[in-house]
């Protein structure tokens, strides 16, 4: 019973024929495959690997770069606005102390001006009376002059004689 | 969970196997009672009348066979080429429909188409069998008692009344399996060499295709048929060339291991399709087996360096009076590992194309040839249910089985590369990822 199932049993016994197709088949499969694909493909696998790597190495590169110039720029930045408000600070400290002198100026401007004024006022109103004392004194002498030569015998006279030199006066 | 698949498998395979041997007990014992009359040297079915009982053994057996043609449905036929030699007789070329076809056979140069494979009238049939045409009336099957006491299976042809005894074509067992050289050799394009041209065929469009991709976009993303194909190429090289080669040396041999891979692939999917251009037991056949696996075995040994060498013919760092010893068990070692190949395929492939055979057979089987149609209802309900289990199972096997093949090519392709940076440095990394190979190895046995 075994052997009538063994000697069926065709598959277990190695064929020449189907052992020489085997090797032929399998040996020219793996030449044409190897030519026309497995070794282009292996090329091209490899060479796309190494392309992704060196993108990855040239984007860190970058990013550290790029890192590196987000730093110096936040640094700049800091040091403009310290600039900045020192610059302010500085215009504000200058507007002050200009405004300050400015007005201290006018004020001195304004104390000569009203000085000199009072003085020119003093010094006219010192000539005024000077003239004034001179012209009364003028006109007094005049007046007494004109009732020395007049005729001072009655009243009338004397009082036309006053009416006349008042309204001389005016 | 590999492990639990493959005992699962085991036991699977064992249980159908004793059901076929009990099946075919009966069977025999039937015939034996009653052919009493003929005596215990010979059993024979007389004349030509077709026995018409069903006998799943020798069904499965012709189903997993190789044949010189293929046959489409049954009755038609695809002729194949053939291409017979016979030492002194010259060759016999021509399509295998030249012999005839089931309902008229007929014997050219000596030729007989027996169950789909050519056999020859054996050289007792005398020179004028052995050329020009003759009809054929049937073939008879015979099982003889050889003076050994062994049992034997016999065919003859019956030719104008006479009986002449088949030869079927040389094999290369030695006779140790019940073949042997006999006096003609098969060189034809069978069913299976067919399904390898196919195979090959299939392969090589696909690739190139996928070979055009990468030039058609290079420097760009892969797309259609390359962005399928890439994922298994990567997966081969990463999980098995570099790792068992190493990194110095794989490229050379990723393009083996990838055709071994897909070449074992493509045959052992074919065989799961179980019609024409598919169900060629191809993978399931020992001479396919046999010759991937002694190939595999020359591409290793002959990358072998001084250092590989070395360590099977005479091993360093252990005692003179060990030496020989380690001598005989590494050559022995030498011979073993492309066997182990050739066996594991061999034996899964067929094995899993057994247990479906089987289960369809329970058709027949509890429809007892037929007399009970409920019975084939029942055998077709638990068939067809376990078959679609199996076919699964066949599905992972058609993919697992090349993987460990390319897989254990590469590391006796590893082993016979390695190279060692200080001779007597046996602590170094590289002897930790060799036990460590050794170790995993069991899994794959």
């Amino acid at each position: 019973m075994s052997m009538l199932y063994l000697a069926d049993f065709s598959v277990i016994k190695p064929d020449f024929g189907l052992i020489f197709w085997t090797v032929l088949i399998f040996l020219v499969l793996y030449f044409v495959l190897a030519r026309l694909a497995f070794k282009p493909i292996q090329k091209a696998l490899k060479k796309r690997d190494t392309e992704i790597q060196d993108s990855i190495d040239e984007a860190k590169r970058v990013q550290a770069q790029m890192a590196q110039l987000k730093d110096d720029n936040a640094k700049l930045l800091a040091e403009a606005r310290e600039e900045s408000t020192r610059i302010i600070a500085e215009a504000e400290a200058y507007a002050k102390k200009r405004k300050e002198e400015a007005v201290n100026e006018a004020k001195e401007a304004a104390q000569k001006v009203s000085a000199d004024a009072q003085r020119d006022i003093a010094n006219m109103r010192d000539s005024a009376m000077a003239d004034l004392k001179k012209e009364v004194g003028t006109m007094a002498l005049d007046i007494a002059e004109k009732v020395l030569q007049k005729d001072l015998k009655s009243d009338v006279n004397q009082t036309s004689l006053v009416n006349e030199l008042v309204n001389n006066l005016n | 969970m590999k492990l639990l698949l493959r005992v699962m498998l085991l036991l699977v395979f064992c249980g159908v196997n004793t059901a076929l041997s009990a099946q075919h007990d009966d069977h025999d014992s039937g015939d034996h009672s009653s052919h009493d009359g003929h005596g215990h040297a010979t059993e024979v079915h007389e004349g030509c009348a077709h026995d018409d009982s069903y006998d799943p053994a020798s069904v499965i057996l012709h189903h997993i066979a190789d044949a010189n043609y293929f046959e489409i449905i049954h009755g038609v036929n695809l002729p194949l080429p053939l291409f017979l030699y016979a030492p002194g007789h010259g060759l016999t070329t021509g399509l295998s429909s030249m012999l005839g076809d089931d309902h008229h056979l007929k014997a050219v140069d000596g030729y007989v188409m027996n169950h789909g494979r050519v056999n020859r009238l054996a050289d007792s049939a005398g020179d004028a069998m052995l050329s020009g045409e003759y009809d054929v009336e049937c073939i008879l099957h015979k099982t003889e008692v050889n003076e050994a006491g062994k049992e034997k299976d016999t065919y003859y042809a019956k030719i104008n009344g006479q009986e002449y005894l088949l030869n079927a074509a040389s094999v290369g067992d030695g006779g140790l399996l019940g073949g042997g050289i006999t006096n003609f050799y098969d060189f034809s394009i069978t069913k299976n060499v067919f399904t390898m041209l196919l195979a090959a065929l299939l392969l090589i469009l696909l690739w190139t295709a996928v070979a055009r991709g990468y030039k058609r976009n290079e420097g760009q993303a892969p797309s259609g048929i390359q962005s399928l194909m890439e994922p298994f190429f990567v997966f081969l090289r990463d999980e098995i060339s570099i790792p068992m080669i190493g990194e110095k040396h794989y490229e050379k041999f990723q393009p083996f291991i990838l055709t071994v891979f897909f070449f074992i692939l493509f045959c052992n999917l074919f065989g799961l399709i179980p019609f024409i251009p598919g169900s060629a037991n191809v993978t399931g056949n020992i001479a396919v087996t046999m010759a991937l696996a002694v190939i595999a075995a020359i591409v290793a040994y002959v990358h072998g360096n001084a250092h590989f060498w070395g360590h099977v013919l005479w091993m360093p760092g252990v005692p003179v009076f060990v030496k020989p010893l380690l001598t005989v068990v590494e050559v022995l070692g030498l011979v073993i590992k492309p066997f182990s190949l050739m066996v594991r395929l061999f034996a899964n492939i067929t094995a899993g194309h057994i247990i479906i055979l089987s289960l369809v057979s329970l058709i027949f089987i509890f429809g007892n040839n037929g007399e009970s149609v409920f019975g084939a209802a029942a055998g077709g309900v638990v068939g067809v249910a376990f078959t679609l289990f199996m076919n699964c199972i066949e599905l992972l096997v058609a993919f697992v089985q090349p993987f460990i093949f390319a897989i254990l090519t590469a590391s006796y392709i590893g082993a016979a590369v390695e190279e060692h940076e200080h001779e007597h440095g046996h602590e170094g990394s590289h002897d930790v990822e060799y036990e460590n190979l050794n170790d995993s190895n069991p899994a794959y046995a």
